[in-house]
Order: C-alpha cells, then sequence, then structure tokens
C-alpha cells in the first residue's frame, strides 16, 4: 500500500461505516397510543358484502367536503379514526353502482354515543349504528312482508267480492 | 336497481316526483275510461304482492346478484293499472325494507313505471300482427316481459352513470355500473320466458285476463 492509500484508506473506512450507521440503525422507537377508531360494514340486502365500494367520510365541521375517502376490504370494511378534536355527527357514506348507504356517527369529545339512525349499545365502550333493514331480525322481515303480502291478497278478494255480489245482483235483475 | 336515497341529486328527485305524477295522472285517466275498474283491481293487487316480493328473489349473476323486477309483466298484463300498481309496491318495499327509498320514490316509478307502459304496447303489438294465436302471445310477452326490464335498466344506467359525484373515483364506479347492467341481460330473458309463461297459461285457463 502507497503513501497515498495510507492516508485515503481510514477516510474511506470512516464513511462507509459512519453512512451505514443510520441506514442500518437497529434502535426502534413506537409509540402505542389508545384511539378510537370506527369500522364500517356494508353489505346488500341479501348478506353479500360490499367488496371495493367507495367511502367517503365527512367530518362534521364541514359535511360538503370529503374528510377522508377510501374503498372496503373484501369483507365489506373499511376502518378509519375520526379526529377526536370534531365532536358532532361523522358521515360515512358507502356508494357502488349506484348503491349505497350513509350512517351517522355521533362522536362527542373521546366517547361515541348512542344516535344515528337506530343505535344498539352492544357494550359500554362499542356501539353498533345501523342502517336499512338491518335493523330488523330475520323473523321481523318475514313477518312484514308476510302482512304486506296478506294485504294485497285481502284488497283482492274485497273487490272479487265485490265483483261477484255486482254480478250476481245484475244476473237476478235480468231474471225479473 | 332500485336507487336509493343520497344516490341523486335534489334536481333529479324532484323530477322523478314530477314525471311520476304525470304518468300516474295519464293512467288513471286511462283507467277511468274503462267500463267497471273495479274488475281489474283483483288483478291488479295479486300482481302488486307478486311484484312486492319480487325483489327478495335473488338470481346470481357471477360477480354480483341481482333479483328479480317484474315490471314488464306487470304492464304485459295489467296495462295502465300496472303504475299504480308499481307505485305501491315501492312504496312498502320502501317503507317496510329500505329497499329503494321515499326520496326516490319518484324517480324508481318512473324508472319502473314508464317501461311497464312500454311493455303493455308491446304486448299489444300481437293484434297488429294479426294472429292472436299462442305462439305470437308468446312471443310478444316474451318481448314486452324483457323489454320492459330492458328499458328500465337503460334507464337505471342513465341516471347514474351522469350523476356521479365529483369526489369519488368515477372510472371504478362506471365499470361498476357497467358490471351491474350487463348482470341484467339474463335477467331480461328470465323474466321474458316468464311473462311468456304467464301470458300462455292465463290464455289457456282465464284469456279475458289478458284483455285489459
Amino acid at each position: 500500500m502507497n503513501s497515498q492509500w495510507k492516508i485515503i484508506f481510514p477516510f474511506v473506512v470512516i464513511s462507509v461505516f459512519g453512512a451505514s450507521t443510520r441506514a442500518i440503525a437497529h434502535g426502534v422507537r413506537m409509540q402505542a397510543r389508545e384511539t378510537q377508531a370506527i369500522e364500517v360494514n356494508a353489505e346488500y340486502d341479501n348478506g353479500d358484502p360490499m367488496v371495493n365500494a367507495q367511502v367517503t367520510v365527512y367530518a362534521p365541521n364541514d359535511p360538503a367536503t370529503p374528510w377522508l375517502e377510501g374503498t372496503t376490504d373484501n369483507n365489506g370494511n373499511f376502518v378509519f379514526t375520526p379526529d377526536a378534536s370534531q365532536s358532532g355527527n361523522w358521515s360515512v357514506q358507502v356508494r357502488q353502482a349506484g348503491h349505497g348507504s350513509i350512517v351517522n356517527v355521533p362522536i362527542e369529545g373521546n366517547q361515541a354515543q348512542a344516535g344515528g339512525d337506530s343505535a344498539t349499545p352492544e357494550s359500554s365502550t362499542s356501539r353498533v349504528m345501523n342502517t336499512g333493514a338491518a335493523n330488523f331480525t330475520p323473523l321481523q322481515i318475514i313477518l312484514m312482508g308476510a302482512a304486506g303480502v296478506w294485504g294485497f291478497i285481502g284488497t283482492a278478494l274485497f273487490f272479487m267480492r265485490g265483483n261477484k255480489t255486482n254480478s250476481e245482483l245484475r244476473r237476478s235483475e235480468s231474471q225479473r | 336497481m332500485h336507487i336509493p336515497d343520497g344516490i341523486l341529486p335534489a334536481s333529479i328527485i324532484v323530477a322523478g316526483y314530477a314525471t311520476t305524477g304525470g304518468v300516474t295522472w295519464y293512467s288513471l285517466r286511462q283507467i277511468k275510461r274503462d267500463k267497471n275498474p273495479q274488475e281489474n283491481i283483483p288483478k291488479a293487487s295479486l300482481l302488486t304482492a307478486a311484484f312486492f316480493v319480487a325483489s327478495w328473489i335473488h338470481i346470481p349473476v357471477p360477480p354480483v346478484s341481482v333479483h328479480l323486477i317484474l315490471n314488464g309483466l306487470l304492464g304485459t298484463i295489467l296495462g295502465y293499472y300496472a303504475l299504480p300498481a308499481i307505485l305501491i309496491g315501492l312504496f312498502f318495499q320502501a317503507v317496510m325494507f329500505q329497499h329503494g327509498g321515499l326520496s326516490t320514490l319518484g324517480v324508481n316509478a318512473t324508472m319502473f313505471g314508464i317501461p311497464a307502459i312500454v311493455a303493455y304496447h308491446l304486448f299489444q303489438l300481437r293484434h297488429k300482427v294479426g294472429k292472436n294465436n299462442r305462439v305470437w302471445t308468446g312471443v310478444f310477452a316474451f318481448l314486452a316481459g324483457a323489454g320492459g326490464l330492458g328499458v328500465s335498466v337503460v334507464i337505471f344506467f342513465f341516471l347514474i352513470v351522469t350523476n356521479i359525484p365529483a369526489n369519488i373515483d368515477a372510472a371504478v364506479e362506471r365499470n361498476v355500473i357497467y358490471g351491474l347492467v350487463l348482470a341484467h341481460i339474463p335477467l331480461m330473458f328470465i323474466e321474458g320466458a316468464f311473462t311468456a309463461a304467464v301470458a300462455l297459461f292465463l290464455m289457456r285457463v282465464k284469456p279475458e285476463l289478458l284483455k285489459p
């Protein structure tokens, strides 16, 4: 090694190891903070999840401008963390091919309050807000449907009876 | 295919109610011209029940699933009675099951009702052919059943594609709409065949029901 390299070599070593100190640092700093997230689940009324549906979140202080945009996952889920400093109704709209709905999630300070279209408290920290027919159990839906169908059939029977009475009257009049 | 609340702008909602109001008035005027409108009410009521529950019957057309609409069938069998029948059916679907919406009742009634009347006139074309036999009745009932749904799908397509909000990814939304519209093509065949089967059955057992 000539004298020129004797001078350069320490600089090369220092510069290589010095630079790599930052690049492969083994020290990791982590911070865990408890925060309130909102999980939205969207599904069609036949139970199929709305996969890759477009989600728009509106903050309470500006309901006209989207605060966050995203898409649902393969199970129709979308999770976001609202800004706890903005209390009020957070609106989450899910839309796909002209179908969709809006759910309002009331946030007051750091705690979700019951509200929206309907609320079913699951526990002290988790509340569920539903839209659409999800408010009803399948039995309730079937009963409501059966009641509706019976209403239509009853209407039909009522007017059929009227027709028969009219035709009988006409027949009896013609016999006279 | 029912359009729910919160999807369309207010101007379209108002236009939907205005159109439905006009068409309902015209339909009721046509119904009033019947000698005895009450005679057709049982038929209209039973088909309203069929329309009401049809949206529960889902047919998987991968990757999506579609449900029966039956507006072509209602138009074919009921004529102008189809419009009030569809309006009432949609109202109950929206109130009971949140299928569709009350703000979009006018839009949905227009979307399903006007094609039903188109289906009725398509079915009446069988008289123009001059051969009121089973084959022509079946053919025109198929065309009416499939055509009624087809016109509804076209109206749905234009309403949704022209009203995609600026904040969502329009390309993605458009692709999903194309997929949904294409999925209704097999449903058109199903509803056309069903309408033809019903029309031929009625022609055999009670032909006077096919003369609204």
